[in-house]
Parts: C-alpha cells; sequence; structure tokens
C-alpha cells in the first residue's frame, strides 16, 4: 500500500491552486508571460459545484505552467485519476502566423495535432505582430485570425481570441479570462462527475454482504497496486482536495465528512495505534505532523491517527470558511467521543494517555479557535456559544489536568470543593447538543448528514458517562515502582506528612464533599494486584479502620519515628484483617468502584492508613507487595514522564507551584468563556475555586472578590447549602483585610442561612463575631443590613386604630434569628403612609435597651400622635454596640402564615391607623322645653362619646350672662336613657326618676372644671347643673288678641359654653355652646267679657301655661292701678274661688275679676300707678327631664315641701273704657264699572252724626265739620279740595255725603283716598266698616283721541 | 435495591423552593449539600435546552457519576428536577 501516499501528501502540500497549461507553439510566452500573470488569482471566479449550482468564488489562485515544464512532462497516465486534480484545467495555445500560407501549411496541421485531445479543454490565443501603422501588416494578421476562428472555433463555441501586441484590444484580457474560466469550469463538472462515479462504484461494493477489503482490492486490482481503502480514500480526498483547490471550501468539507462517516461504518480497525512516541501529543489540528504513509495498517488506517487527520482538514476548512465557532464545537464533540475511543483501548495505550492525549487536544483546540475567532463574526447567539464550548475545553482539559495532579500526589494542593468537581457536569449529551445546535445552525449544510453523524458517533460511544464518571486510569499493568525511588518517595511521603486538613474559619468543620471518583490506593493496587497472587486484590482499601488511640496518637504526633513504630504493629494488624475481609471486599469493590462516593469516613481512614504504611524501610519494590501511596505516586510519575513527549506540559507537573500555575489558568480560562456565555453559573462557581487557590496563597484580596461574586450567585438564586460551604471563606478573607462592614455582613449572612446548615456552636460563633465588631472601636461605624436575620411584622389581628391626634402604643413582633440572647441598645420602627408618597417615613423609636432572645419577641413602642392616614411598617432600624443595623424584611415566620410560603415578599398589611378627624363626643341640651326663670333649675347638659372612651374628661363650664350657677348645689349626673322619658312612665317612674336613684352620682364644681367620672367614659350620660336665669323685668300681660309672645322667647334665652378636655392625654378638646330656654310658668292675656250697666267691668285674666309641667296655683289676686278699683270684697282676689286651679301643661286657664272705674283725683308730686300687678301663687310639678319642675332649693327641703308655693307676678294695663263714637264715616261703594286709569271717578264718603255734639242743641243748628282727604299724590290727582269745611247739623242722625273727583295715575291695586275728620278725636269717629283697603285700578282704555269709533 | 433520589422544586427566579429527598438511602450528611450542588449547576443547561425545545420534560439533561438529572418544566418556568441513580 501507500504507492501513492507520500507523493499525495507532498502534493496536498505544495499545490494550492489551479494550473493552467500554455501551449506555447510560436515562442511567443516570454513576451506575454507578464501580461498574462497579472491577471492572477482570477477575481469573481464562477464554478459549478458537486450539485451543478453555480458558486461564485471571490479570489481563484492560478498558475500558468508551460506545457514544456518538467512538472506536467514527468506524470504518468495512470496516476491521473487519482491526482487528477492537480493536472492542468486549461489548455491555452499561443500562436502567431502573417501569411496565410504558412498558416495553411504550418501550422493548421500543427494545431490540430495538438488539439486533437477531448480530453483536455483548450483554446487558441492569436497574437499580432503588426504594427498599429502599418497597415499592410494588420490586414494580414486579421485575414489569418479570421482563418483560424474558420477552422477552430464553432458556433456552440468560441475558441479563439487575438491579442494585439502593440496596441492590446482592453476587452481581450476579459475575453481571455472568461475563455479560462470556461476551460476551468468545464474540467471541474467532467473531474467531478469521473469522482463521482469512482466513488459511486466503490461505495456500492462496500455493503456488499461478501465485500471486504481483500475483496475489494483482487477485484479493483488494476488500481495500480493500491489497495481499496486507499483507491476509495484517495479518490474521495482527492474530490475533496480539488474541491479545495477550487476554492469550493463548502464541497470540499462536506466529502471530508462523508469520508470521515465511511471510515467509521467500516468498523473496528484491528491496530488502533497511539502507541509511537509523541502520539500523546494530539495532532487533531495538524495534518502534517504524520505522514499518510506511516498510518496505514495491513488494509486500512489506524484510527489512531487517521480521525485526527480528517479532523484536521475539516477544521482546515472551517477556518478558511470563517467558521472557527463551529471548529470548537465539533472539535468538542471530537474529543469527547476520541476520549472514548482512547478508553476502549487504554490497557494497550502508555499509562494515562488519554489523559494527556485530551490535555493536548483541549489546549490546541482552545488555541487555535481562540486565534482564529475575532468578536462579532458571528451572530450573538453563536457567539455565547462558542464562549460556552471554549469553556468546556477549558473544564475537560482543567479536570484531565486535575486528574494527572492527583496521580503524581498533588491532590491535597487542589481545594476540595463542590466547586472544582463542576467540570463533571454537562458533559453528557453534550453531543446531542452539539447536534441540534448544527442541525439549527447548518443552513447549507445537509441535515441528513447531521443525524447520521449523531447516530454513528452514539454507536461508537454508546454514553460519554465514562468521561463524566471520570474513574482513575485503568492501565492493563499499574505502573510499577523503578528502582532507585526511594529518595522520591521520601520526598512524598514527607508531602503527605505535611499536609494538614485546613480548618475553616469560626472553627467550622466539614467533611469534604464525596466527589472523588475513588481512593487512588485502592484503585492503583487493584489493577496491580490483579496480575499477581489472587488473595492479595483489593489491597489496603482503608476498610480496616485504625484504632482509636492511634488515630488519637497521629493527630497529636507528627514525629516519623513514632509512626514507624505504630506502623509495624499496623501492619500486622491489617494484614490479618485484610485476609479476613477479603470476600466481604471484592463483592463491594464494584460498588465503591462505579458510585465513585466513598463516605467521608472512609477517606478519612484512608489517610490515616496511608500514613501508617509510609514507612521508608518497607520499601522492596516487589509487584507482590501493596504500593503506599508515596509509592503509587512516584510510580505514576515515572510512567506519566514517558508518556508525556510534551515538554511544555510536563513542566506543569513538575512542581507544585508550576502544577498550581497551570491549574490557575486553565480555571480562569473557563470561568472567563462561561462568563462570556450564558453558563453564568458555571462561570462563577470557577471563580471560586480559583478565589480558593488565592485563599491558600493569601491572596486574600482576589480571593475575597471572586467569593463574593459565588456568594452573590447562591445568595441571589437562595441555594443555601451551597453558599454555607463558600461563606465562611468569604469571612475569613474579609477578616484579614479588615473590611469590617463586608465581614459583619457576612457573619450576619451567615447566621440567617437555614440552623441546620451549622452546628449551634458554630453559630454561636458568628453571634459572637457580631457582637465582638459591635462593641470594639471600629474605625468607621458601619450601617448593617440585618434583614434576614431580624424580621419583624405586625401582630396578628386588626391594625391599632386610633383617632385623629391621639397617641398610641405599637406591638410589633420581631424574630431574632441570632442563637443567643442578644442586647439591642435603641430600637426604630419606621412607620410608613401608604395614602401619601411625598411623606416619608416617621421613625418611632424605643428608647430603652431591649434583649430579643432567639425566636419571636414582642416589642411595644410608644406612638405619639400621627397624621390621619393608614400606616405599615416600613424597616426596623437599631443599634448593636456602635453598629447600626437596618432590616427591611417581613417576617416568614408568624404562624399565620406559614401556609403562604411561596411568597417571599408578604403583602404589606397596615399596622396602624389613624381615623380622619371627626367628633368624637357631643353635648346638647337634655331638655329642650323652657324652664323656669328666676328660679334655680336643673339643666341637663347630656355628655355622648361617639365611639371613643371619655375617660378622664373635664367639662369646663361658663354661663353666659342672666345664667349663674347655684353653687351651693352639686352637680348631678347619671346615665342617659334614650326613651326613658317615655317608657318609664307606666313602669317603676319612682325608681327611675327620682334623683337619688343609684345612677345618680353627684359631683363637684371646682373653678368651672367638672371632672367625670370613669364610668361614665363609654356611655352617654347627662349632667345636670343647677342654674338659675335670672330677668329682672316683670312679666307683661296682654290684651286679648295682640300676638306678642315672641320677644318673650327671646328674652328668655341663655347660653352656658362648654368645653370638654378628653383624650388620652387630654389632648383632645370639644367646644360647645348650649342655648336653654328660660320662661316664665303663665302667659297672661286680658280681656274685658263683660261690661255690665252699672259701670261694672269683668275683667278676664286669661293664664296661658308655658312650661311642660302641671302648675297649680292656689290663690291669685290682682293690684289695680290708679283709675280702677274691685267691686265686691276689694281684696283683689278673683270673683269666684276656684282654688287651687290645675293647669296642665300649654293648656289655658281664665280668672274672672270684677272691677269698676273709678275717677282718682291726682294727688300733688305724686304719680299715678300706672299698671296693675296680678300676683298668682302656685306651685310647679314637672320632671326636669321633661322641662320646668320645682326649683333645686324645694328639691332639697324634700317633699313634704313641695307644696311650697311660688310667686309669679304680671303687669297689667287697664285702660279706660274709649268707645264713645260721635261721628260715623262710611265709604261709598265705587261705581260697579271699576276704576280705569285716566278715568274721573267720584269717590263719596258719608257722614253721620251719632249723637248730638253734647252743646245746646237747636233744632236747625249746623255745626261746621271739618274734613281732610289723605291721598298719595303718586297714586291719584284730586280734582277738588282736599280738606275744607262742609256743615251738618248738630242733630244725632244728620247725614251729609262728602264727594271729591279724583283721577287714578296708576294701574293696580292701590289705597283709596282716606277721608279724615282732624277736629274729631279718633276716639269719637267709628269707621264701621272701613273703607277697602285697596281699590283695582285697571290700565287705560285704547287712546280714543285716535280712535273714531266705526259707526 | 437502595437508590438514592432527590425531587427540587426551583422557581422561575432560580430560588430552589422544595427539596425532597425520597430515594431509600438514609440521607448522608455531606450528600444533600451535594445533590444542591448538582442541580444548581444543571441550571444552566435547562436554560439551555429549555427555548431550544418544546417538550416540557427533559430527560436526563445532566448527569454527575452516576446520577441522572431529569427535570420538567411548567409553562411558567418553575422547574421541577428530579436526580435518580
Amino acid at each position: 500500500m501507500a504507492t501513492f501516499l507520500p507523493q499525495f501528501q507532498s502534493i496536498k502540500s505544495s499545490f494550492a491552486h489551479i494550473v493552467l497549461s500554455v501551449e506555447d507553439v510560436s515562442d511567443l510566452w516570454p513576451t506575454i508571460k507578464k501580461g498574462f500573470e497579472e491577471r492572477l488569482p482570477f477575481k469573481r471566479a464562477s464554478l459549478n459545484n458537486k450539485t451543478r449550482n453555480p458558486v461564485l468564488v471571490d479570489e481563484l489562485p492560478a498558475e500558468f505552467i508551460l506545457t514544456t515544464d518538467a512538472r506536467l512532462r514527468s506524470r504518468f497516465p495512470q496516476e491521473q485519476s487519482l491526482f487528477w486534480f492537480r493536472e492542468p484545467y486549461a489548455t491555452i495555445v499561443l500562436v502567431t502566423c502573417e501569411d496565410l500560407d504558412e498558416f495553411k501549411n504550418i501550422l493548421k496541421p500543427r494545431l490540430k495535432l495538438i488539439v486533437q485531445n477531448d480530453d483536455r479543454e483548450w483554446f487558441i490565443v492569436y497574437v499580432s505582430k503588426a504594427p498599429a501603422h502599418n497597415d499592410q501588416a494588420t490586414k494580414m494578421a486579421k485575414k489569418v485570425f479570421a482563418k483560424l476562428e474558420v477552422d477552430f472555433s464553432s458556433k456552440k463555441r468560441e475558441r479563439c481570441c487575438k491579442l494585439d501586441i502593440h496596441g492590446p484590444d482592453p476587452n481581450f484580457w476579459d475575453d481571455l479570462e472568461g475563455k479560462i474560466m470556461e476551460c476551468i469550469r468545464n474540467t471541474l463538472d467532467r473531474r467531478i462527475l469521473f469522482y463521482e462515479e469512482e466513488i459511486r462504484k466503490l461505495s456500492e461494493q462496500r455493503f456488499m454482504p461478501v465485500w471486504n477489503f481483500c475483496n475489494f482490492f483482487i477485484l479493483k486490482g488494476n488500481y495500480s497496486g493500491d489497495k481499496p481503502c486507499d483507491c476509495f480514500w484517495d479518490t474521495s480526498e482527492s474530490l475533496a482536495f480539488m474541491f479545495e483547490v477550487a476554492h469550493l471550501h463548502e464541497d470540499a468539507l462536506r466529502e471530508y465528512d462523508e469520508l470521515e462517516l465511511c471510515y467509521l461504518e467500516t468498523g473496528k480497525q484491528r491496530d488502533f495505534g497511539g502507541m509511537e512516541k509523541g502520539d500523546d501529543q494530539a495532532t487533531l489540528l495538524d495534518s502534517g505532523k504524520k505522514a499518510l504513509a506511516q498510518i496505514v495498517q495491513d488494509d486500512s488506517f489506524r484510527e489512531f491517527e487517521f480521525r485526527q487527520y480528517l479532523f484536521s482538514c475539516q477544521a482546515k476548512l472551517l477556518f478558511k470558511l470563517k467558521r472557527p465557532f463551529e471548529v470548537a464545537s465539533r472539535g468538542y464533540s471530537f474529543i469527547i467521543s476520541f476520549s472514548g475511543a482512547l478508553a476502549l483501548h487504554e490497557s494497550m495505550l502508555p499509562f494515562c494517555m488519554r489523559e494527556v492525549w485530551v490535555i493536548t487536544a483541549c489546549l490546541a483546540l482552545i488555541g487555535a479557535t481562540a486565534s482564529n475567532y475575532e468578536d462579532g463574526l458571528a451572530a450573538p447567539d453563536v457567539e455565547k456559544e462558542f464562549y460556552r464550548v471554549q469553556g468546556e475545553l477549558h473544564t475537560l482539559c482543567h479536570t484531565k489536568f486535575m486528574r494527572l495532579g492527583h496521580l503524581v500526589g498533588y491532590g491535597s494542593d487542589i481545594e476540595r470543593s463542590p466547586v472544582n468537581r463542576n467540570d463533571m457536569l454537562g458533559n453528557v449529551d453534550k453531543r446531542k447538543v452539539f447536534c441540534q445546535e448544527n442541525l439549527s445552525q447548518s443552513v447549507d449544510h445537509h441535515k441528513e448528514f447531521y443525524i447520521f453523524l449523531h447516530s454513528a458517533i452514539t454507536l461508537v460511544f454508546p454514553c460519554s458517562a465514562s468521561l463524566s464518571m471520570l474513574p482513575w486510569p485503568k492501565p492493563a499493568v499499574w505502573p510499577p515502582l523503578p528502582p532507585d525511588a526511594s529518595s522520591e518517595v521520601l520526598a512524598k511521603e514527607k508531602m503527605i506528612l505535611q499536609e494538614s486538613p485546613r480548618l475553616k474559619h469560626f472553627g467550622i468543620q466539614r467533611k469534604p464533599l464525596p466527589l472523588e471518583p475513588s481512593v487512588l490506593l485502592r484503585e492503583a493496587n487493584r489493577r496491580r494486584a490483579s496480575l499477581s497472587a489472587g488473595n492479595m486484590s483489593d489491597l489496603f482499601d482503608g476498610r480496616p479502620s485504625c484504632p482509636a488511640w492511634q488515630t488519637e496518637l497521629l493527630n497529636n504526633t507528627r514525629g516519623c519515628i513514632l509512626l514507624l513504630l505504630i506502623s509495624c504493629v499496623w501492619d500486622m494488624h491489617a494484614y490479618n484483617c485484610i485476609k479476613m475481609e477479603n470476600f466481604l471486599d471484592s463483592s463491594q469493590t464494584s460498588v465503591s468502584d462505579s458510585s465513585g462516593t466513598p463516605s467521608a469516613v472512609q477517606r478519612v481512614s484512608n489517610v490515616s492508613m496511608s500514613r501508617t504504611l509510609s514507612s521508608p524501610g518497607n520499601f522492596d519494590g516487589s509487584i507482590d507487595r501493596p504500593m503506599r501511596l508515596a509509592e503509587i505516586f512516584v510510580a505514576a510519575e515515572h510512567a506519566l514522564r514517558n508518556t508525556i513527549s510534551d515538554a511544555e506540559l510536563w513542566k506543569s507537573l513538575s512542581s507544585v507551584e508550576e502544577f498550581e500555575k497551570k491549574y490557575l489558568d486553565l480555571s480562569k480560562g473557563a470561568a472567563n468563556n462561561y462568563h462570556r456565555s450564558w453558563w453564568k453559573r458555571h462561570g462563577v462557581v470557577l471563580d471560586g475555586e480559583i478565589a480558593a487557590v488565592h485563599h491558600k496563597h493569601e491572596n486574600y484580596d482576589l480571593a475575597a472578590n471572586l467569593y463574593e461574586k459565588v456568594c452573590a450567585l447562591y445568595a441571589g438564586e437562595g441555594w443555601e447549602n451551597l453558599l454555607a460551604e463558600v461563606l465562611p471563606n468569604l469571612a475569613e478573607c474579609q477578616k484579614i483585610l479588615s473590611d469590617q462592614a463586608g465581614y459583619l455582613s457576612s457573619c450576619v449572612k451567615l447566621l440567617s442561612l437555614d440552623k441546620g446548615l451549622f452546628l449551634p456552636k458554630e453559630r454561636q460563633a458568628f453571634q459572637s463575631e457580631v457582637v465582638r465588631l459591635a462593641h470594639s472601636e471600629m474605625e468607621h461605624p458601619v450601617p448593617l443590613d440585618v434583614s434576614s436575620l431580624i424580621t419583624f411584622s405586625s401582630n396578628q389581628g386588626p391594625p391599632l386604630e386610633l383617632c385623629d391626634g391621639d397617641p398610641g402604643t405599637l406591638t410589633v413582633a420581631l424574630w431574632s434569628g441570632f442563637p443567643d440572647d442578644i442586647t439591642l441598645e435603641s430600637l426604630s420602627v419606621m412607620l410608613t403612609a401608604t395614602n401619601s408618597n411625598d411623606e416619608g417615613a416617621k421613625a418611632i423609636k424605643s428608647s430603652e435597651a431591649i434583649v430579643l432572645m432567639p425566636g419571636r419577641n414582642n416589642i411595644t413602642v410608644s406612638l405619639p400622635p400621627q397624621k390621619p392616614g393608614s400606616y405599615v411598617l416600613g424597616a426596623l432600624t437599631g443599634q448593636i454596640g456602635q453598629l447600626r443595623f437596618r432590616s427591611h424584611s417581613f417576617s416568614k415566620g408568624g404562624p399565620a402564615d406559614t401556609d403562604d410560603f411561596m411568597s417571599f415578599e408578604k403583602p404589606t398589611r397596615p399596622v396602624l391607623k389613624v381615623a380622619r378627624p371627626r367628633s368624637l363626643v357631643d353635648l346638647a341640651a337634655a331638655v329642650s322645653s323652657a324652664l323656669l326663670m328666676n328660679e334655680t333649675q336643673w339643666v341637663g347638659i347630656i355628655v355622648k362619646p361617639i365611639n371613643y372612651s371619655l375617660k378622664g374628661a373635664v367639662l369646663h363650664i361658663d354661663t353666659g350672662p342672666g345664667l349663674s350657677i347655684a353653687e351651693k348645689h352639686e352637680i348631678e349626673i347619671e346615665k342617659h336613657e334614650f326613651g326613658a322619658n317615655n317608657t318609664d312612665h307606666s313602669d317603676n317612674p319612682p325608681d327611675n326618676h327620682s334623683p337619688v336613684s343609684a345612677d345618680v352620682k353627684q359631683l363637684s364644681l371646682e373653678d368651672g372644671k367638672i371632672n367625670l367620672p370613669d364610668w361614665t367614659s363609654n356611655i352617654t350620660s347627662v349632667l345636670w347643673i343647677p342654674l338659675k336665669a335670672i330677668s329682672h323685668g316683670l312679666a307683661e300681660g296682654t290684651p286679648a288678641g295682640t300676638v306678642s309672645q315672641r320677644q318673650s322667647i327671646v328674652d328668655g334665652l341663655r347660653t352656658i359654653a362648654l368645653r370638654l378636655d378628653f383624650g388620652v392625654s387630654h389632648n383632645q378638646t370639644f367646644e360647645k355652646t348650649v342655648a336653654v330656654h328660660f320662661t316664665d310658668p303663665f302667659y297672661v292675656t286680658t280681656r274685658v267679657a263683660d261690661k255690665c250697666s252699672d259701670g261694672t267691668l269683668l275683667l278676664q285674666v286669661i293664664l296661658q301655661s308655658q312650661v311642660k309641667a302641671s302648675l297649680t296655683v292656689s290663690d291669685a289676686w290682682l293690684d289695680l292701678q290708679d283709675g280702677f278699683a274691685h267691686t265686691g270684697k276689694g281684696d283683689g282676689r278673683p270673683v269666684s274661688k276656684f282654688f287651687p286651679l290645675i293647669v296642665s301643661s300649654k293648656s289655658r286657664a281664665g280668672i274672672l275679676f270684677s272691677i269698676c272705674v273709678v275717677d282718682t283725683p291726682a294727688k300733688d308730686g305724686e304719680e299715678l300707678d300706672p299698671i296693675s300687678v296680678l300676683n298668682i301663687r302656685y306651685t310647679i310639678s314637672g320632671d326636669r327631664n321633661l322641662g320646668a319642675h320645682s326649683p333645686v332649693t324645694k328639691e332639697l327641703t324634700g317633699p313634704e315641701n313641695e307644696t311650697d308655693p311660688l310667686t309669679f307676678r304680671s303687669a297689667l294695663v287697664l285702660q279706660r273704657p274709649v268707645l264713645d263714637p260721635c261721628f260715623a264715616v262710611g265709604f261709598l261703594p265705587l261705581p260697579s264699572n271699576g276704576l280705569r286709569v285716566g278715568q274721573l271717578v267720584t269717590m263719596k264718603w258719608r257722614v253721620e252724626r251719632l249723637k248730638d255734639s253734647g252743646k245746646d242743641v237747636d233744632s236747625d243748628d249746623v255745626d261746621e265739620v271739618l274734613y281732610e282727604v289723605n291721598v298719595n299724590s303718586e297714586n291719584w290727582m284730586v280734582a277738588g279740595r282736599k280738606r275744607g269745611y262742609t256743615s251738618l247739623s248738630t242733630k244725632q242722625g244728620s247725614i251729609i255725603v262728602i264727594s271729591i273727583l279724583c283721577l287714578p295715575l296708576v294701574a293696580g291695586y292701590v289705597r283709596p283716598p282716606q277721608l279724615g275728620l282732624p277736629d274729631v278725636d279718633k276716639a269719637n269717629i267709628s269707621c264701621n266698616p272701613p273703607g277697602p283697603h285697596l281699590v283695582c285700578v285697571l290700565p287705560p282704555a285704547f287712546s280714543s283721541s285716535y280712535c273714531v269709533p266705526a259707526a | 435495591m437502595a437508590s438514592t433520589a432527590c425531587f427540587m422544586i426551583v422557581s422561575k427566579n432560580d430560588i430552589p423552593i422544595y427539596e425532597a429527598e425520597v430515594g431509600t438511602v438514609p440521607k448522608k450528611e455531606d450528600a444533600a449539600h451535594q445533590h444542591q450542588f448538582i442541580l444548581h449547576a444543571a441550571l444552566d443547561i435547562v436554560q439551555d435546552t429549555a427555548w431550544n425545545t418544546s417538550a416540557m420534560f427533559l430527560k436526563s439533561i445532566d448527569r454527575f457519576n452516576d446520577l441522572v438529572v431529569s427535570v420538567y418544566v411548567t409553562a411558567g418556568h418553575i422547574l421541577s428536577f428530579v436526580m435518580s441513580d
């Protein structure tokens, strides 16, 4: 085999362009070469791809080679089919001729000979040497060219073009390029057809059941002795390469993909490969690393090299296509699958070959893709995916590198955190992801191909779990310890002994996560022992545990000598134990191995076990004796040295420092790439790993920064278990960096984590740190958010409701997450009004120090008066020592809220409601009816609290003018009962209305103030105040028929100004002025009932009761004014005695007095008494709840004195009789047609003398009577005399009629003129009937001046 | 046969809201936190794949040693993880 392989590879490496041959018939090439080569490379070439679709190639490199060139001449025809891609794609025949005869005789036959080979694409370039000015030569050249065209061009195809050396046609070059392209296109099409046909034939045969490489070889032996797979491969790759040369990269890539599939389908190759020196370095991006001839094995290629070779070809094409992201994703997938393939052959390969190969492959891929990738090259989501794959490559490399580190004993230098096993995750189904992505991305890719590829990969590597589990290497034999390694073993022993488990800050003791796949000691010895004596297998997996006393001793002493002693004893003990447990062990090994998670207890004992066995003197290098851990490290190191050929990689494993450096590089690379992708969690988690290394190296600043990122992620997403792992580390860094704020915050966060995550002792340590810092001298007092630790809520139940202006007491429930009691120096609760946005929260401070117990605490704070509105708890602030803390979170711990665990943010419930200002109390007069004037009366004031307690209320009483408090008397208070007045009449009036009932309490007035008793605080009560209204005037009686009572009502009104101070701290005030009506008991009217003929007048006095009480008149007498006298007995008493006369409420009674008129001569210097006075002695029987009642003083004297009469005096004015008319004046009726403006009307009055004038009456004596017409001149015009004398007989009954002509001036109801007799006293004129008050005057008629009647 | 299984509900803000060890193997002290760790890292992958598929049950999206993580994604993006061996 492989005759042509080296040749092919050399051609591949040297041929990167298309060849165009030049047949220089007339030795013209040196002259025109320059012009031709200037056209290279061709721009915008149009070629056909495999599916015959035109593809535009931007730049097509090519080379012109003379047919006489050695490169073309030396080829054998049989090679052509395989290496056809390097054959010329076009033949350009260069000719010149200036003579027709010469053309016909010499040139034409020669040309015919040249072009007769149909395989080649050709065309002729005729070069004219004729100078432009030589017309003859030019003409000849044209003739020759025309002849040439006739002979060689056809209708279908132009094969000739003309180049004028002395003045080339500008179109010539385009024409030339067009012809070259046509040739190339045709050649390419033909060759593609040929290759396809070849491949099809070979493929068909490959799928036949009897097909094998040998048969194929025999059948197709004519392929110049080459072997079939090569033929196939050569053909395919030749095609692929041809595409590549033609810059049809997509097609080339597709060919390579198909080639890979075909290769994988051929099944298992006999020899895997990978055994040669330097094979540990991946060549997946370097196709020329190894000659193809070297990787041929029997009838096929070795898988190890060939698959890498194929991938490198694909990668090269993808880079050319500017798709580095695809290289990365394909590469990652390739590494995974190839790693699986390596695992299958692990027993054959050098020790850890697989790990080393993966590391180098990842590094190569990372380097190549990153250098070929520029930001913005792809769409954002592709870019993110690219970075994710880069991250994956880094972590894969990182994992494998760590595995090597473990093998050589650097395991203790790797932080065992959950973090650094992250890379094991997410590997499963990456193939699927890859395929899905490619399916979605490959717009111009064959989807079927990827599906096919996917299924192929799945078939070969059914599960990538083998990688995710990351087992220890499984060589056929674990490398033995080389001789002369005792010093190295000692060094490793020492290293192991110096290991000390790092104690976490706060004294936290945690077992490491069970993340390692298995125990190396056990694994290494198992591999070795399987080849040695059977009963020694599975030795020393640490199962027999070390006795406690020895462990104790181990922990306390580190002396090697002592360890030696112990190990000697222990060796014997262990040996016996192992023998006994051999059976058990062999059955459990597989379980432990597969799970890969031995308990931490086991691991701890492993370490101690390995230590005890680390006795330098015991070592003899025998294969039968189980190796100790240090020996395993040394043996692995030696074996790795043989495996690893890359000096850089070996350097990274040569020392702990270098190892850590590389480890950090890889971690950082992974983290950075994950951050740039959408796998932020992976990135942050790797940051934690980097932080752990910085932490270990005391780069606390860097460590803290990174830890903060990790903690922020875990805290933000609420993964508390994970946070609990990392947060103590952050706290430690912050403490060392003196970042007090950060440290306190971390401590608080630690405390607020789930209680189960830390031991009580540890939590107490956190608290003591907080308290210590709070009470220490802090340079800068730090505010601290303890929202997660101290939560609060309002107490259950309705919110506290306060009236406007009232202070209150607010109870808040606080949940303390501190493990112990903690003293708060102060505590403030912020109240936020829900209805107003402009107003900030108000802090309500609790002044005294508070000790918070773990769990729920009830805190009471006093609340000053707040503005009306609804308030919610805003935040909690306070001080612990010098630490100002603040909490924003509502408690989740309330018992009623536990069912609401889904919501973290509880809807804010109002904790306080301050009502809008409203009337809290009302004061009103208890009685609306009138009370007795000038007597001490109980004035009831109803004090009515309106849903508000009047506890401690004080009432200020200020009486207005004409009213005074009878201070001798106590003030009474009783419960007010609505409707009691009406209902209690029939039931138990004495009980309910007795002033000494049980409900009545006596109060005293001090400085005009009354303190209301507490029992009245919530009930409506009546306050009875003894008041006396004083009126100095005498009541006036009025003649019957006149109404003047209104005046007396206004006179009887008195006011009491009341002010009530109440509220929790007398902060509320209510003021009201209450009007009370006082009146006399009677309203007196008089009339003369009868006038007897003897001059006796019967005077009727009518008494109208004005109070709601029963009045009993016991006596009445009248003190008459001068001019009147009593008839009869003269004692002033009424005519008949019906006393006692009872006048019930609102009723009237009358008393008759018999009087007569007497003439009383006026005495000198003495004025006549102008008024009469009516005296009434009466008693009153009333209820203070209804109105007027017995005066207070009377009540106090007791019931027996109830009849003590009161005296009521009323003035009466009596007038002498005046009914003595002399004249009667009557208004005569007006005309019936009515009055009209402008129409004269005669007003008539009749004046009749009613009695004789009293003078000496003569029979015909006539008296002159003065009359006068009073008229409003605006309404009436009087035609005639308004005033004058008229004569009237002095005899009784004489009559005259006075007529006055008047003219109404105004329409409407107007007062008519009045006739008066000025000389006669009004008392002597009787106007019965009186004249009309108003007369109706119609509007004026239509003007007659202008309207002539029709008649 | 003893099995390890862990069930966890994660809210749409990636906050674990319910966790239960439902396997027959007694819970180890350190295992719970390991489970959380595995499931937390799987969130990245869930986020990745959940939007690329119409399926609500994402079977075996991740794996750690012999523990397989599957997740049911509700329409509201509440994740129900099941991890079992």
